[in-house]
């Protein structure tokens, strides 16, 4: 993870609001955008309002993704509801620490 | 895949097991212990129990838990229903229902007002109170549980393990995993969670609102198989849900990890990873596997897991009472469905623009003189009528289920006012308009207490005049021609017209030279003025708000009337049109505009011979005096009448009077298009009809033109009643 | 149905060759001629406009209400503007429309018609050209003006359709034969 980020390719995206079913279909295309090979992004989620389980499938195929192309993917500022949704759900370690549950191989 | 209209059906389904538990208590007052009630008011509870976990409305979840708790000990013989506990329920219901109404009007539950929250937690407190034993009790109710699993194979985990691989439509459903969690909390404690993701596709694959998750939980809680299993009733179609209580054995275990969709090997390191199994179980566990192979594959992989073996004996009382109300539930659905309203006035609308084309067409091919299609169109006419006779009824319902709401209402008034007053009813299957019903409501109300309150005497009065102790107010209905009539009877004191009449002078609502009929005295009482919020003697608290409950009535265009005897009793008599969208009606000509006078309110129709008899007013027939006028006069038409004209008879409510037209046309299919705003303040038209050739006709309001031709001129006229206060 | 048609002309409005920039917002007014005098509506009011058919009277109503028609289905008020502005009755010919308007009520929109002499066009106007009402000296009942327009050296009176067709008002309005009461 250290190689590629030298590259000036940083971005920071900001999410706001609701990350949930109602634009989820909206979400996608903006993450998936975001995503470039040898890129360093960081999502900073400290305005997310509402995250459900639609929102959280959306965050982990980002990461899975993110991984596929060689994208270094970065979860920040959690705002307390992205905590307890990640509490509820049990995800939290798996943006932490992407080893302790292995992500089917794509 | 819209919340809000979830989150209606929730309000609308909350609201109607609300009901259905009040009357449920209430009928246990007749038939203390029956157990078929008792289960009915714990499967209300638990119902919008479950149902508002899934809307994360968590203050009424962690209520009703405590509600169903309570029910769960009576459900167990622990606890009996008494007067008490029903009184104690029955606000139970109430303040559910305000909860409810709250969630419904978008407030927000954290935040309650002062009132409501103390309301809150003086229930809760007094709930609790029943609970307490229960509570000391627990880990002794639960030992036995223990025991009787306790067998040899029974393993270590203490806590449920639940499998959960979600369906994909569930977020499109409007249900989210997070917020059944949650519900999952507010009875327990979710211990370790293990989220599944192998069914989230790569991102070319992937529709977002697709649910791909599935979960592994192990949770700890002192709640039954039913409770922690209704936690998944909404998500449980189309999403694979398993559930094993503690310390079950390992081959049930062995089961679930084979019943599961993924690899036996992983999910046996995630079992052991929710803490479920110990290193050494999952050994034993897979172990058991290689043994038992030869015998499972005898049998079909899909085998369902809670086999008799599995299943703890409460569980299976409470699996079987849950299948029993599911098939209860499907034979309801089957019979009943839910519909929007508005979809059926859509097609009641539909039906009478069919009626309007038909009628259209027919009269086309008449014109045309065209024998084949004129049969055509008759059969066509004849099916339209049987689908506009199947479609009327739809919006109908019975009145009964508001008469059976005041059950409450009376037993409520009479403890809170100490009187001995019981309700009849007669007449609940008549039935009317929804919106009518709906309307109905609040006037019924006020009519019930005022005679409770004013007219049904103390207990010492009633035994002075010989008369039961218990005071008894009716509630009736039936059908009258076009009409139904509504009626409040109670066997109190009665009214006395000279006290009203004297007390309208004091008013200034009668002027001392005027002499009314006691019919028009009674209906004094009506007037907005007659009485006020001082409640000095019981004669003039009878008339608190009866104006408002005559406005109301009036807005539906009914009429209300009230008769009383003294010493014997009062009866409040409501009349009102079953608003039906199509009416059967007859037609007749003025000039250029068509009328139509509903059919039932036509007695017959006869030939004007003389001009003599318009021009005093009145006609001979029969013998009798009949009042007639004459639609061009009244209407300001002022083309010229045809030489010679016809006399409609029409009677409503034992007035009668003779309509003077210019032609008779005949029957006619009539639907009533409402008057709309414009025409709010027109009191001779109940609506507007559209010909068969397009032109618009106006439906003649019958019982309003006959009560204004009625009124005699020197005294209330209805229509200035109001005003001559003033003169 | 009638919502589908009633949707076109707004969608006309919008037609992608009229789009307006931010700056110079255009509206579009529908132009009328009443008694003599030159009238305009907000286009967005207007639901379509309707050739003259002979409408049914309805009896004991307000006189500003000319009658009843049958808008395919629906019954719909036709009021008489020249008696609503206690100008003089409108006297009908070949070239009378009626123009179906909707207006908002408090609670629910309400569909009438009105009548008119002529149709004249639609106008498209931007801000400047509309110029608040004198505050004396008009036409026709201050309140029913929500600004002159002056266009072509002329000024043209924006009405104002809520208070113009009031319903509550027209509703309220006495009128007929009261023989009953006499």
């Amino acid at each position: 993870m250290s190689s590629a980020s030298a590259e000036n390719l940083y971005r920071i995206l900001p999410l706001e609001g609701s990350l949930s079913i109602y634009s989820a279909t909206e979400h996608m295309g903006l993450l998936l955008q975001v995503l470039a090979p040898d890129a360093e992004v960081e999502l900073d989620l400290s305005a997310i309002d509402e995250l459900d389980c639609a929102g959280l499938q959306l965050l982990v195929l980002a990461k899975q993704e993110a991984g596929r192309i060689g994208c270094h993917l970065r979860l920040s500022n959690h705002s307390p509801a992205v905590i307890e949704a990640f509490e509820l759900s049990g995800l939290g370690t798996f943006f932490g620490d992407p080893i302790l549950i292995k992500p089917a191989s794509e | 895949m819209d919340m809000d209209e979830v989150l209606k059906t929730f309000i609308a389904e909350s609201q109607e097991l609300l009901l259905q538990m009040e009357d449920a208590l209430l009928q246990l007052e007749h038939t203390p212990g029956d157990a078929d009630t008792i289960n009915a008011i714990f499967r209300a509870a638990h119902t919008i129990k479950g149902s508002a976990g899934l809307f994360g409305l968590d203050l009424i979840v962690a209520f009703t838990h405590i509600a169903e708790s309570v029910l769960d000990r009576v459900r167990s013989n622990e606890l009996q229903f008494n007067a008490e506990l029903t009184a104690l329920f029955l606000q139970v219901g109430d303040h559910l229902a305000r909860l409810i109404a709250l969630v419904d009007a978008g407030a927000d539950l954290n935040t309650l007002e002062v009132e409501v929250q103390a309301t809150h937690e003086t229930l809760s407190e007094q709930l609790s109170y029943y609970l307490a034993p229960a509570t000391a009790a627990k880990p002794v109710a639960s030992q036995p549980t223990r025991i009787e699993r306790g067998n040899a194979s029974g393993l270590s985990a203490d806590h449920w393990h639940l499998s959960l691989r979600f369906g994909p439509d569930t977020l499109r459903n409007g249900m989210d995993p997070l917020g059944l969690f949650r519900y999952l909390n507010t009875f327990g404690r979710i211990v370790s969670i293990v989220p599944l993701l192998d069914r989230l596709p790569s991102a070319a694959e992937m529709d977002p609102e697709t649910c791909y998750l599935g979960f592994e939980i192990a949770f700890a809680s002192d709640a039954d198989k039913a409770t922690i299993d209704g936690t998944f009733e909404f998500v449980r179609e189309d999403s694979l849900i398993r559930i094993l209580p503690p310390h079950s054995k390992s081959d049930e275990y062995l089961e679930l990890i084979r019943t599961l969709p993924e690899e036996d090997m992983r999910l046996g390191e995630i079992l052991m990873r929710c803490g479920t199994l110990t290193a050494a179980e999952l050994q034993e566990v897979l172990l058991a596997q290689v043994e038992g192979q030869q015998r499972d594959e005898a049998q079909p992989i899909g085998q369902v897991l809670m086999e008799q073996s599995l299943v703890q004996a409460p569980v299976i009382a409470a699996a079987l009472q849950k299948q029993q109300q599911i098939k209860d539930n499907r034979s309801n659905e089957n019979s009943l469905i839910r519909v929007d309203a508005n979809k059926l006035d859509k097609l009641i609308d539909l039906v009478g623009e069919l009626i309007i084309a038909g009628a259209g067409a027919r009269m086309t091919a008449k014109n045309c003189g065209h024998s084949e299609m004129l049969e055509a169109t008759e059969l066509l006419s004849r099916l339209v009528e049987e689908v506009r006779d199947s479609a009327l009824p739809l919006r109908m319902v019975q009145i009964g289920a508001t008469f059976n709401r005041f059950q409450r209402v009376v037993r409520d008034v009479s403890k809170e006012i100490g009187k001995d007053i019981s309700l009849s009813i007669s007449g609940g299957e008549t039935e009317l308009d929804k919106s009518v019903v709906e309307r109905m409501g609040d006037p019924l109300t006020h009519l019930v207490r005022n005679a409770m309150d004013h007219g049904i005497e103390s207990l010492q009065t009633r035994q002075a005049n010989g008369k039961p102790a218990q005071g008894n107010v009716c509630l009736n209905a039936c059908h009258d021609g076009g009409n139904i009539i509504i009626e409040v009877t109670d066997d109190g004191g009665g009214l006395d017209p000279q006290r009203i009449l004297a007390k309208a002078r004091e008013r200034g609502l009668v002027s001392d030279s005027q002499t009314l009929t006691e019919q028009e005295i009674f209906n004094l009482i009506f007037e907005p003025g007659f009485s006020t919020a001082d409640q000095v003697s019981n004669l003039s608290g009878r008339g608190v708000g009866m104006d408002v409950v005559k406005r109301n009535i009036s807005a539906l265009r009914g009429t209300i009337e009230l008769s009383s005897t003294l010493g014997q009793g009062t009866r409040v008599r409501i009349r009102l049109p079953l608003t039906l969208a199509i009416i059967d009606g007859f037609l007749v000509n003025v000039g250029q505009a068509g009328y139509v006078i509903p059919l039932e309110q036509v007695e017959e129709c006869i030939e004007l011979h003389s001009d003599s008899a318009i021009t005093r007013g009145h006609l001979e027939l029969h013998g009798q005096m009949l009042p007639v006028v004459r639609l061009r006069e009244l209407f300001d038409d002022d083309s010229t009448p045809p030489r010679r004209e016809s006399v409609v008879v029409v009677q409503q409510g034992g007035l009668r009077a003779g309509l003077v037209v210019d032609q008779l046309v005949g029957e006619f299919q009539t639907v009533i298009k409402p008057l709309g705003k414009v025409f709010a303040a027109c009191r001779v038209l109940g609506g507007f009809t559209i010909l068969g050739d397009g032109s618009v006709a106006l439906i003649l309001d019958i019982p309003r033109l006959l009560t204004q031709l009625a009124a005699p001129r020197s005294a209330v006229p209805f229509e200035t009643k109001q005003s001559y206060a003033h003169e | 149905m009638n919502e589908l048609t009633a949707s076109d002309p707004r969608a006309h409005a919008n037609a992608p060759g009229q789009r307006n920039t931010a700056e110079h917002p255009r509206q579009q007014y529908l132009s009328f001629m009443l008694h003599g005098r030159c009238y305009a509506l907000d286009g967005l009011s207007v639901r379509e406009i309707i050739q003259y058919g002979r409408p049914t009277k309805v009896p004991m109503v307000s006189p500003c209400i000319h009658g009843v028609i049958n808008l395919r289905g629906a019954v719909v008020p036709v009021i008489d503007l020249g008696l609503r502005f206690a100008l003089a009755k409108t006297q009908v010919d070949r070239r009378t429309c009626i123009i179906i308007v909707e207006v908002s009520d408090t609670e629910a929109a309400q569909t009438l018609g009105i009548l008119v002499d002529a149709v004249s066009e639609v106008l498209e106007v931007v801000p400047d050209e509309m110029n608040p009402p004198p505050a004396f000296g008009n036409p026709i009942p201050s309140a029913f003006i929500q600004a002159m327009l002056h266009q072509r050296n002329d000024f043209i009176i924006v009405l104002n359709i809520e208070n113009a067709l009031a319903v509550a008002e027209i509703a309220g309005q006495p009128g007929g034969n009261n023989a009953l009461t006499a």
